[in-house]
């Protein structure tokens, strides 16, 4: 061969190498530099949901991910304090007809980028959240109008009465005017919160750092890393190998193993989030409540709660977990095949039954396993039931067209508040299970107009009995927000929302 | 040569059209839209349309069709609705992750296959040769998924050696690009040793110790640069292989890469970013063909691109 080609082929492959090089010097996921060109790396804290999109307003807003990371780096007008509004953006707040409510803002509020904080950005960012099409649209459909009469009022009027406003607000997070609508934003946006934005890999790790200005105080923390690990095992390995500081939710066959490795430690509150499983109520056989009476009589739910999630769980006694607002406790349904048997008779179905149940993998944890115990436990009564675990996509699609026997899923009161969940689904206009009672429409309806909180928690306390006695669905298990975390990380509170404050989070050592 | 080239151009927009048409329908076919996942199970049959209409999702599927070929043509795949920002630039942000994994599971691939497959060449149909083989064999059978986890659990949560996912340094790199390296190490090795033992067979082989050369320098000199021409264009799809294929391994590892993009915007019907991945894979592939292609005819100047 000529000498040429030689060269030309070393060429290539110095070339080869060159490039693998520049490659290997863009190895992803790294924290950057460190805020203030201090030694201390980002504390590192994993959800075990993606981040996908940092604007509030949007397709993920009520996503438990989108909401922990904005919680983070935007404030709200008001939060939620153990049932309570707490002020936050607004110091207080007064409804001078039943109709209108007039916030005063709090005034020593700026942003990351140094703007100051007034009225005209809560109206500009509660309007856009009023025209967006995303999930919190019907939050916000009874708002008729958002005035900003000085730099530190708001006042919003609503065509109705509406007693959930203040709940609603603690998920209205409030963005600067001057920058909505600028090309590129919510790659690097900007907010009021604890935490700044750093850099931004949607689905991949969002890197804050402390805004050192916060008018509650700056966080004791210099960073924030929020990575997300797909992968649970991988999760688990990167607490315990040091390279995350906190990771939630911790799987119930996970807990013990936890328990027992040094340097960790392992906190858990009752959650928000809690299986449920709806019976068709609009189509037979399920139409008739003593069917559906019989189908709950014919689980000990005791016993399988306990043996699937220990203590990662709970058995629910109303339609709603307890740590949620408009909780009422109702009388358990008791285990027992035989009334199951002979309720079932008496329905006519004293030959057995043919049904099916559909739910998705990840819905929550071992929802398979559930779901498998649910199906066999009815067997024994002589239902039988045809599993459908399908994609989520594909249950959605279903759900929402009422095309199914009985379905299971994770439900989550995203709010914390009774209205979320009960007031949204079961009334006879939402039609998401074929359920339709007059008595219960006019319950809700009441409860999310009145705002007084002591009539609306007696209020939701009756829909919670409607629905219970109905058996509108089996309300198998509330889940406990569960937290691993080094033990080098001081003042973490574990939160039932899954969205922990971090702001008074230290680490030591 | 313009000619070759030209040809495989016309060829190779035919074969992106192609995927860009069955992605589309495939993605159609699915049940379920992107409007049904955004406003989630709580979504009211009007709120469903009202957001149909602003995503264009109401319009006939050939009119979808049509309008995104030419958006396409244009490089503009539309807005990610998980992403929050442009399909395209969603799926670069993750190509660089994805390639530094591949070009580092190549190196050890290469590194790998090559000095074991040297080795038992050298010393054929002894026992480190059959032990080789043996292991080469274990390596090609066991699943990704199982090798990573293990590997995962070995280095980063019992050593604590090595980190389990990506986090800026080179040591991250190692477990997730030896994990998607594993099993093409015992392939390479194989055809490796399977190339020399034929060209030591060979005649100028012969020739080269009859005029007196050294076992040596006839092994690394002749031999091995011959062998290099099968593998080097073998590589070649490899490491498009690599590109695609890293789904797996990226889950694992949480490697930020276009593999975990894909997964994700499947599951909740981010059209847009599927189609702009998979197209992004096919040019990848389509260019390491058109390189392995034009290499052949390098390396190996007998052979004639225009009958290729």
């Amino acid at each position: 061969m000529a000498p040429s080609d030689e060269v030309g082929r070393r060429e290539f492959l110095t070339l080869l190498g060159a490039g693998a090089a520049l490659l290997a010097g863009c190895a992803p996921g790294g924290s950057g530099t460190t805020p203030g060109g201090g030694t201390a790396r980002p504390l590192s804290a994993a959800f075990n949901q993606a981040i996908n999109d940092l604007d509030p307003h949007g397709a993920s807003a009520v996503d438990e991910a989108s909401l922990l990371a904005n919680r983070q780096i935007y404030d709200t007008l008001v939060t939620r304090n153990g049932g309570e509004a707490a002020p936050s953006l607004a110091i207080s707040w007064r409804q001078p007809d039943e109709k209108t409510w007039e916030f005063t803002l709090r005034e020593d509020v700026t942003f990351h980028d140094g703007s100051k904080l007034s009225s005209a950005d809560v109206k500009a960012s509660l309007e856009r959240l009023a025209a967006s099409t995303g999930p919190q649209k019907p939050l916000w459909a009874s708002i008729d109008a958002i005035q900003a009469p000085d730099a530190k009022t708001i006042t919003i009027t609503t065509k109705e009465p509406l007693g959930t406003l203040l709940v609603n607000l603690s998920l209205a997070f409030i963005l600067p005017a001057a920058q909505l609508g600028k090309e590129g934003f919510f790659r690097k946006p900007v907010g009021s919160g604890p935490f700044a934005v750093e850099s931004f890999t949607p689905s991949a790790q969002l890197l804050l750092k402390a805004a050192p200005k916060y008018w509650g105080g700056a966080p004791a923390l210099t960073g924030l890393r929020l990575p997300y690990i797909p992968e649970t095992s991988t999760r688990m390995t990167s607490l315990q190998n040091s390279e995350v500081d906190i990771t939630w939710i911790i799987p119930p066959d996970e807990l013990a193993r936890l328990r027992g490795v040094d340097g960790l430690e392992v906190e858990s509150t009752p959650g928000v989030n809690y299986f449920l499983t709806w019976f068709n109520c609009g189509r037979k056989p399920f139409a008739d409540p003593q069917v559906r009476r019989a189908l709950h009589h014919a689980l000990d739910l005791k016993s399988i709660v306990a043996s699937l999630y220990g203590e990662a769980a709970t058995v629910m006694d109303a339609p709603i977990p307890a740590a949620v607002f408009g909780h009422a406790a109702q009388d358990p349904y008791a285990y027992d095949p035989d009334l199951a048997k002979k309720l079932l008779a008496e329905a006519g179905h004293g030959d057995g039954l043919r049904t099916t149940m559909m739910w998705f993998k990840d819905t929550g944890p071992l929802a398979t396993e559930l779901a498998q115990s649910f199906i066999s436990a009815w067997a024994k009564v002589g239902v039988t039931v045809e599993a459908q675990q399908i994609e989520k996509a594909a249950w959605i699609k279903r759900l929402t067209a009422l095309d199914w026997d009985i379905e299971l899923q994770v439900n989550t009161v995203t709010t914390g508040d009774a209205d979320y969940t009960l007031g949204r689904l079961y009334t006879s206009a939402a039609n998401r299970m074929g359920y339709a009672s007059k008595k219960l429409d006019a319950v809700l309806a009441d409860a999310r107009s009145t705002p007084d909180q002591d009539r609306r928690k007696a209020l939701y306390g009756q829909a919670c009995e409607i629905i219970w006695k109905d058996a509108v669905g089996i309300f198998p298990a509330a889940l406990s927000a569960t937290y691993g975390l080094r033990s080098t990380v001081k003042g973490f509170q574990p939160a039932a929302n899954g969205q922990p404050e971090f702001r008074t989070v230290s680490t030591a050592g | 040569m313009t000619f070759f080239i030209g040809r495989r151009l016309a060829q190779a927009l035919l074969q992106i059209w192609g995927a860009i048409t069955i992605v589309f329908v495939a993605l159609r076919v699915l049940p379920g839209d992107p409007a049904e996942l955004i406003l989630g199970s709580q979504a009211t049959p009007d709120q469903l349309t009202e957001l149909r209409a602003q995503l264009g999702l109401d319009d006939p599927l050939l009119v979808q069709y049509v309008r995104h070929l030419g958006d396409v043509v244009r490089l503009d795949f539309g807005e990610s609705w998980r992403q929050g920002m442009a399909a395209l630039d969603a799926t670069l942000v993750r190509l660089g992750p994805t390639l530094s994994l591949a070009v580092w599971a190549m190196v050890f691939t290469v590194v790998l296959g090559f000095l074991s497959g040297t080795y038992a060449a050298r010393h054929a149909n002894s026992p480190i040769d059959h032990l080789i083989s043996v292991t080469s064999l274990v390596g090609q059978a066991l699943p990704p998924f199982w090798i990573g986890i293990m590997l995962s659990l070995i280095f980063a949560r019992g050593l604590q050696i090595l980190p389990s996912t990506a986090d800026g340094t080179m040591a991250s790199l190692l477990l997730p690009a030896f994990t998607l390296a594993l099993p093409f190490v015992g392939w390479l090795g194989r055809l490796v040793r399977t190339g020399i033992l034929e060209e030591m067979n060979q005649d100028y082989v012969r020739t080269a110790q009859a005029k007196g050369l050294s076992r040596r320098v006839v092994f690394y000199v002749h031999v091995l640069r011959n062998t290099l021409v099968p593998v080097v264009t073998m590589l070649g799809l490899l490491m498009g292989n690599f590109i695609a294929n890293g789904v797996i391994v990226e889950v694992v590892f949480a490697w930020p890469g276009i593999g975990t993009l894909l997964v994700d915007s499947i599951s909740f019907r981010d059209y847009a970013v599927v189609e702009a991945v998979l197209t992004v894979v096919t040019i990848c592939y389509i260019i390491l063909n058109l390189l392995v292609d034009l290499l052949y005819g390098y390396l190996d100047p007998r052979i004639q691109l225009e009958n290729a």
